[in-house]
């Protein structure tokens, strides 16, 4: 999937301008890096993708076609298209590993065999394929997380948002989140990753975007 | 916990094989469509087990509303089915104008036995009114001191139909028309104890009607405050199945079969408590009436009823729910 800013601004109600004049453009299957200090606009960024907030100002095109021209009912079938690794949405304590996973199938009306097939196929993928069975509160925070990463990518998203993915986990675990992603990148899903470890992000030798309060302040490579 | 057999390579080749197809916007299909609802209707039921003592609560309350219109709906059918055999024979009686001459009225005696409706015409001349008062005694006095007879002519008409609830309509259209002969003055149809029974009755059923509305609105605000308690329990799961690109007519789904199955539960319950009841009470009732009216059985909710109270019930369950899950899923947006 093809991301293209065009000059975008969000003015919260409250009156705070989260992002002004951000522009930039992330080609089909390429990976790339978010970062800046907490409060830069990262979230917000990643919220106007999923057409969670809207932008006051500019303009967002998703292969092509302008997010503003889509209707509240084009709203869900966008977002099947687009994996989500969010820090406040995670996963459901009272369904098993697989129910998780699952989800964003059963939401798009995929045949029982199908799901099965697909979650085994995408916990297989961040090696969890023993967990299926378990309650999330069962597995340790690293293992949670991929959990929600194999929700993310289980119904072949063509881009993958993540925003925070490695908050709280320790570097050797990160480090193998990040590898994941690469992975799904190195299988054509584009790949933008907001995270404010700036080491973490430069080991990775991807392309770095940078906000400050709300502004593009770099859009180059390796951080 | 239980491993699946090894399905690393078959699992990794699927992946590989579906790799660039990705599906742009997912298609209707009739055959998916249905499956969700299966799957909806079944989960949304399990659901309820999983929280049993407020699903029974619901569940009774909602019997129990709908139990009392039930209850009060075949107390009057039995009403009416006992009073619908209670009949009379039906005399109209015309009085006509005093200064009608005798040859007018037996005219008129002739036209009205000739009419189909009509099975016999009596006809009372002034004499024979006037014999019958002086018979009846205490008017003998009165009559003969009067200096000429006072009484008109009177015509006693019997109607074919016997006069009973089902028919009192019909013969007041007959006593209207002969009302409406030039030479009546006054036309009284005899049934007035029917006519006050007919009014008890019509009372009976619009108090069940407005007790059946007050009754359906109840059950309306406890469907509605159960689903509303339950979306907001399922407040999580709700955020993250529109994250994950669920439509809103999926995320309803679910608690509209919610409210189906309360509402069919609780139909299913008031129609179990109204056969009971009458059950319980049919001996000594088929007793008591059997006093006045050989015959009598006692009825109660017969199949159809019951599965217009199911029906009914699961409407107002869902349309509960409806109202509900739109009201508050719309106050559950992602931010
Ligand atoms: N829902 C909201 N309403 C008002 N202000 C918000 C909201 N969400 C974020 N903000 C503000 O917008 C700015 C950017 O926030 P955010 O995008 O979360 O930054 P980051 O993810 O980089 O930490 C912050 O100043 C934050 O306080
Ligand atoms: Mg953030």
């Amino acid at each position: 999937m093809e991301i293209e800013f065009q000059r975008v601004g969000k003015k919260y109600e409250s009156g705070q301008e989260a992002l002004s004049q951000v522009s930039f453009h992330l080609q089909q299957g390429e990976m790339a890096f978010l970062t800046g200090h907490s409060g830069a606009g990262k979230s917000t960024l990643m919220k106007l993708m999923m057409m969670i907030e809207r932008q006051t100002s500019g303009q967002i095109l998703v292969d092509g076609v302008d997010l503003r021209t889509l209707s509240r009912r084009a709203i869900p079938h966008h977002r099947r298209r687009v994996g989500v690794v969010f820090q406040n949405h995670q996963l459901l304590l009272d369904r098993s590993v697989f129910h998780n996973v699952a989800l964003p199938l059963l939401v798009s009306g995929a045949d029982p065999q199908q799901i099965a097939k697909r979650v085994r196929a995408a916990l297989d993928k961040v090696g969890l394929l023993d967990k299926e069975k378990y309650y999330p509160m069962a597995l340790s925070g690293g293992e949670q997380q991929r959990v929600g990463i194999a929700r993310a990518v289980v119904n072949k998203p063509q881009l993958l948002l993540a925003d925070e993915p490695t908050g709280n986990l320790d570097p050797k675990l990160s480090a193998e989140i990040m590898n994941l992603f690469q992975e799904f990148n190195r299988v054509g899903v584009t790949v933008l990753v907001a995270s404010h470890d700036l080491a973490l992000v430069a080991r990775m030798r991807h392309r770095v975007l940078t906000l400050n309060q709300g502004r593009m302040v770099n859009d180059g490579g390796f951080g | 916990m239980a491993q699946k057999p090894n399905q690393r390579g078959a699992t990794r080749e699927s992946i590989k094989a579906t790799k660039h197809n990705w599906p742009t916007r997912t298609s209707f299909s009739p055959s998916k469509y249905f499956r969700q609802h299966q799957t909806t209707l079944t989960e949304s039921f399990m659901r309820l087990v999983h929280y049993p003592l407020a699903s029974v609560m619901t569940v009774m309350v909602i019997a129990i509303a709908l139990s009392l219109p039930g209850g009060l709906y075949v107390l009057l059918k039995n009403v009416q089915s006992v009073t619908d055999q209670w009949e009379q024979q039906s005399v109209i009686t015309l009085y006509l104008f005093p200064n009608l001459e005798d040859t007018q009225a037996l005219a008129l005696s002739h036209r009205l036995s000739a009419q189909a409706d009509i099975a016999s015409v009596e006809y009372i001349s002034k004499e024979e009114g006037l014999r019958y008062f002086e018979r009846s005694s205490g008017y003998e006095q009165i009559m003969s001191a009067l200096p000429e007879n006072p009484l008109p002519i009177v015509l006693r008409v019997i109607p074919r139909q016997t006069v009973d609830i089902t028919t009192l309509s019909s013969l007041q259209a007959l006593r209207n028309q002969l009302a409406a002969q030039k030479e009546v003055e006054y036309a009284e149809l005899d049934a007035q104890w029917l006519q006050r029974l007919a009014n008890i009755l019509s009372f009976g059923q619009r108090f069940v009607y407005a007790l059946s509305v007050l009754l359906v609105v109840a059950v309306l605000l406890i469907v509605g405050n159960t689903i509303r308690m339950a979306v907001e329990s399922r407040r999580d799961e709700v955020l993250v199945m529109k994250l994950v690109g669920a439509t809103d007519a999926y995320i309803r789904r679910p608690f509209l079969y919610m409210g189906f199955w309360f509402g069919v539960l609780g139909g299913f319950f008031a129609s179990l408590c109204i056969l009971v009841l009458s059950w319980w009470v049919s001996a000594p009732a088929e007793r008591l009436i059997d006093l006045y009216q050989s015959g009598f059985q006692l009825q109660t909710f017969n199949a159809d009823e019951i599965i217009l109270c199911l029906t009914i019930s699961a409407f107002i369950g869902v349309f509960g729910a409806w109202i509900a899950v739109n009201r508050h899923i719309a106050t559950i947006e992602l931010q």
